[in-house]
């Protein structure tokens, strides 16, 4: 392409008012020197990045060049996909950051073809992580592995092996690794001075343990060198839970032989070090493959062997995490024999270091969920119990308190107990004694929604705080003050403002949460449009309602059947004739009744754009009121649904009936209600359509679309990509059961419905008048 | 045309089936019996319902006779109906008739897949009454003591529409079953499908992580069933991960995502 053609494209594809024309010329100097299947490359990576964010994409454009120089044109979609992800993430920037740190960042990975990124293996990560927990466990991407019991934190892309396979494997080493930390309790230890150990420590080095850390950053610090009791109790701990993984998944544990050989390949070399870092470094490469390293330990053998003893029965056998402590301790004495500090330059074994901050904070979050959840659950019964018997003069002040146990204040300030590793153990019934509480001096049962909840506090806690009760009995008399029921405001409620990804084609990749979408109520209005329409067509609606008739299959004799609950009599004498007659006779005599029901759920969806204005848009209404009256007969649940909008923070989808109304005044009303608006984006409305028709119960769900063009929007909707999009949403549907059909008067529908719908799947009307008979017709072909 | 005698003998059970009970159930539905209360048994597929019928059948020693429902079952297909037999209407008794007229025990398993008339047809039989009315034949049969009815729903699947009525299932002593816990649904296991302990225990795991996704899109973990098959296949020289693959991921999902997941944890465990 020469200078003034790349210029031309390139205005065409950003808005170059945004832009001196010094810089565009910058930009078209720069690409002007590269191939032409570079500079298409170029081009069309613009055009992904313009519409999401204008500035990243002028930052693309500045760094290209850099990125071109290590990467071949055919991956920049990689590259730019990679830092669309950063920036939908974390915001742009992150991902300027992220396009600026290119040759660090992401190409150096990439270049060797064999790198799997989190977001790839996600899908089939997750999935497995949570059966291996049994619970909701979430993935994330950070620099180092870790874990804060409800994330799993893994690195964004792994590279350690030449093969995806092998990779992936890797990511589910790391997971299942950090699995095995919460499943054998690393973080759920709790320490107190009177343990022998612990005595015996504080006794050893003179410090104190400290009750802002928590476990088992606590431990630790027990130590005159934290860092290195860190790495010793991580070092135990991975012996242990190896173990535990071998234990538990041995299938794991044999596939990630390799893994775990050329993880030990990869760490540093046992020559290069001395004392203490020495013999950890050693320690390591026995705990990763079970096999004594090269050299030993070189001038310290014996120091090794004695440290290799220690571990040895945790490797073969497995322990507990006081067992772990206990070998950490004496590991620790081990190394202090050797001279030279310990200087913790190389990453731990198996992802990083533990993060007990991190756990704790979740253990707080959660803790502090379940107050709020049970004093509003308890709060809310309780308010419910008040209002049926007779109102008591509840006082919290009255409140008695349980005997035995210390103040509540007291109580909550205790460190909470052991905990069998957030959860892992296999679930059990709560313990009988979370069944009751006491209330207000009376021991209440616990209603079951609430059970699991307080046992779960009680695990935590080791008992139901009384401060939880006692803002429960406020909440209630609060409540019962007020007069508990919902708001009895019946306004229509318009949900949202709800999120939508929508598929971009060019990236081969949705933008996330790129549409907002509001579903708001049409307001009746009182027309005589309805009762007009119902004239017009008066003659043919009677037969409509014929047909329809018909359709209801819901009890049909069938006669002649081998067996049935009647005798057909007809064939009964026809039989008796054959048989004086000397015919062999049939023996199909019967009548059955089939009761064959149509489970049906439909949703037509109407376009309400701007270009409907005029007789178009009266067609459709009048095709709706006809629409309606039919089905009225037959009983099939629908729904209509208009939808419009402008730009993609405002798609709007306006309800006119929803499953579960009757047509009604209301209904006509806003049938009558039905006007032109703005724009066709037609994606957010399918999908989020195609969510309720999926949450209802029917064997059958159609969603008919109604419109008159093209999906378009006022921004960069339009076109293929516009298309795509629509057509991506349909292919959401139809995954979730959902049969799309479209009726449309566009006489260009040839060239794209067929492409978004299929070629059997929409019907086009050249005449519009005609729409609003056929419309039933369609109908009725579909469901029969 | 065999007798009505001879016809009940094909539902005797002849060897005691293998059941591990997991609570007081052959105790209460033992009980139930004495007392001429029906029974109604809860629980997810392939969790050993079935068997239970089986074992009680055995123990109470009656025959059983087991009616797997579907939508199309009429009431005459429980009941009996008139049958053209070389120019003659001969009436034929339906399971439900059979087993009353024997004083059996009558399972109607999957209850909720039969049309909602069908279940009506019990009602008599299921309360106080145990009366059978044959309409056609204008007989009204009355249970012997031994008979017992049965039913058994899946709470977990069926979609609203398919829930029990209340006028039905207020008329049975109600069993809960579930998977067994782990150690006795390995023990099951592996007197099933004769696999060693350790791979019946794997397999349970295997079971146990699978049940854990049923809030990540699976709709139902496998059932002890399936593990059954597995190690059947197993034993019989499957390499056990392909065994597992086909016989427990393969029919709990048809998602690639899902299914790849499940396949990494098979691969885990074995």
């Amino acid at each position: 392409m020469d200078h003034s053609e790349l210029t031309a494209r390139l205005a065409a594809l950003i808005e170059v008012d945004a832009l001196n024309y010094w810089e565009i010329e910058d930009y078209v100097e720069q690409l002007a020197a590269q191939p032409t299947e570079v500079q298409e490359e170029v081009l069309r990576q613009v055009g992904v990045i313009w519409p999401v964010s204008q500035a990243l994409c002028l930052d693309f454009l500045d760094q290209v060049q850099r990125g071109l120089n290590c990467l071949h044109h055919s991956r920049l979609g990689e590259w730019v996909n990679a830092t669309l992800d950063v920036y939908e993430k974390d915001g742009l920037k992150q991902a300027q950051r992220f396009l600026a740190e290119v040759e660090s960042n992401f190409l150096c990975q990439i270049r060797g073809k064999s790198g799997l990124g989190l977001t790839e293996a996600g899908g089939r990560l997750l999935p497995y992580l949570r059966g291996l927990a049994g619970r909701a466990l979430d993935l994330a991407s950070a620099p180092t592995t870790y874990t804060d019991s409800q994330t799993i934190f893994l690195p964004p892309e792994i590279t350690l092996c030449k093969e995806k396979r092998e990779n992936f494997l890797t990511y589910k080493l790391l997971a299942s690794w950090q699995w095995g930390l919460l499943a054998a309790g690393t973080f759920s230890a709790r320490l107190t001075p009177e343990q022998p150990l612990i005595r015996e420590l504080i006794v050893r080095h003179g410090r104190r343990l400290s009750s802002e850390q928590p476990f088992p950053a606590n431990f630790y610090h027990l130590f005159p060198d934290p860092e290195l009791a860190g790495d010793l109790f991580l070092l135990v701990e991975t012996v242990r839970i190896t173990k535990l993984m071998r234990q538990e998944l041995p299938g794991l544990m044999r596939d990630s032989a390799p893994i775990l050989a050329q993880l030990r390949r990869q760490r540093p070399a046992l020559s290069g070090l001395e004392g203490k870092n020495r013999l950890l470094e050693a320690l390591n490469h026995w705990a990763l493959t079970a096999a004594p390293p090269e050299s030993a330990a070189g001038p310290n053998a014996k120091l090794y062997a004695r440290a290799v003893e220690l571990l040895l029965p945790l490797a073969n056998t497995g322990g507990t995490i006081d067992d772990s402590l206990g070998i950490t301790a004496q590991l620790y004495r081990l190394c202090e024999r050797l001279p030279g500090g310990y200087h913790p330059e190389h990453p731990p074994i198996l992802g990083g270091r533990l993060q007990p901050r991190a756990v704790e904070a979740i253990r707080l979050r959660r803790r502090e969920e379940s107050r709020q959840q049970f004093i509003k659950a308890l709060g809310a019964m309780l308010a419910v119990e008040a209002g049926e018997n007779a109102p008591p003069e509840r006082h919290p002040a009255q409140r008695q308190k349980p005997s035995g146990l210390p103040d509540d204040a007291a109580a909550a300030l205790l460190p909470p107990p052991a905990k069998g590793g957030e959860g892992e153990q296999p679930l059990k019934p709560p313990p009988a004694e979370t069944e009751y509480i006491t209330v207000g001096g009376r021991e209440i049962k616990i209603p079951e929604p609430l059970r699991e909840l307080a046992g779960e506090i009680r695990q935590d806690l080791g008992r139901i705080p009384e401060r939880y009760i006692s803002a429960a009995l406020e909440q209630a008399g609060t409540a019962a003050v007020g007069g508990p029921g919902p708001d009895p405001n019946e306004g229509p409620e318009a949900t949202g403002p709800l999120l939508y990804d929508e598929w971009d084609y060019r990236r081969g990749g949705f933008r996330k949460n790129w549409c907002t979408l509001l579903e708001k109520q049409l307001l009746p209005v009182s027309s005589p449009f309805v009762e007009n329409t119902r004239e017009k067509y008066r003659g043919q609606l009677r037969l409509l309602k014929r047909q329809f008739e018909m359709m209801r299959l819901q009890q049909r004799f069938v006669r002649r059947q081998k067996e049935g609950d009647e005798i057909d009599l007809d064939a009964a004498i026809e039989a008796l004739i054959d048989i004086r007659a000397g015919h062999p006779a049939s023996d199909n005599l019967f009548i059955r009744l089939n009761r064959d029901e149509r489970n049906i759920a439909a949703i037509f969806l109407v376009d309400m754009s701007y270009s409907t204005e005029g007789w178009v848009s009266t067609a459709l209404k009048e095709a709706l009121v006809l629409m309606c009256e039919s089905l009225q007969v037959l009983g099939d649940r629908y729904a209509i649904y208009g939808f419009s909008g402008m730009r993609r923070s405002r798609a709007e989808l306006y309800q006119i009936k929803h499953l579960g109304e009757q047509y009604d005044r209301k209904v006509k009303g806003r049938i009558s209600a039905i006007i032109p608006k703005d724009y066709t984006r037609m994606g957010p409305p399918i999908r989020h359509v195609s969510r309720i028709l999926a949450a209802s119960e029917a064997k059958i769900r159609l969603l008919i679309t109604l419109s008159d063009g093209k999906p378009e929007d006022y921004d960069d909707y339009k076109g293929e990509y516009a298309i795509e999009d629509t057509r991506h949403a349909l292919i959401e549907a139809k995954a979730a059961g959902i049969h799309p059909f479209c009726i449309t008067i566009d006489r260009e529908a040839q060239e794209y419905i067929p492409h978004m719908y299929g070629a059997v799947n929409y019907i086009f009307i050249n005449d519009v008048k005609r729409l609003p008979l056929r419309m039933p017709e369609i109908y009725r072909a579909l469901t029969t | 045309m065999p007798a009505p005698e001879e016809k009940i003998a094909e539902h005797r059970i002849t060897t005691k089936p293998f059941y591990l009970p997991q609570g007081d159930e052959v105790e209460i539905a033992k009980t139930a019996h004495a007392n001429q209360l029906p029974l109604l048994l809860k629980g997810p597929t392939g969790c050993g319902k079935t068997r239970f019928m089986e074992f009680l059948a055995w123990e109470l020693k009656l025959p059983l006779v087991t009616v797997s429902c579907h939508d199309d079952l009429s009431t005459s297909d429980l009941v009996g109906r008139y049958l053209i037999k070389g120019g003659e209407a001969v009436w034929v008794d339906g399971p439900l008739t059979l087993a009353v007229r024997a004083g059996a025990i009558c399972y109607l398993d999957e209850i909720v897949e039969a049309r909602k008339d069908t279940t009506v047809v019990i009602h008599p039989l299921a309360d106080d009454r145990r009366d059978l009315p044959i309409e056609k034949k204008g007989e009204l049969l009355t249970a012997p003591p031994d008979f017992m009815l049965a039913i058994s729903y899946n709470p977990g699947y069926q979609s609203v529409l398919k829930d029990l009525k209340q006028s039905t299932r207020q008329r049975f002593v109600a069993l809960e079953f579930d998977y067994p816990e782990a150690e006795l649904e390995a023990r099951i296991v592996g007197r099933e499908s004769g696999v060693d302990q350790a791979t019946a225990r794997a397999l349970v795991r295997v079971a146990a992580m699978t049940r854990a996704l049923k809030d990540s899109g699976l709709p139902e973990g496998a059932s002890t069933r399936l593990l059954i098959h597995a190690g059947k296949l197993a034993r019989s020289g499957i390499a056990i991960r392909t065994a597992c693959r086909v016989a427990i991921t393969g029919t709990l999902s048809d998602e690639p995502e899902l299914l790849a997941a499940l396949d990494e944890i098979v691969s885990s465990v074995f």
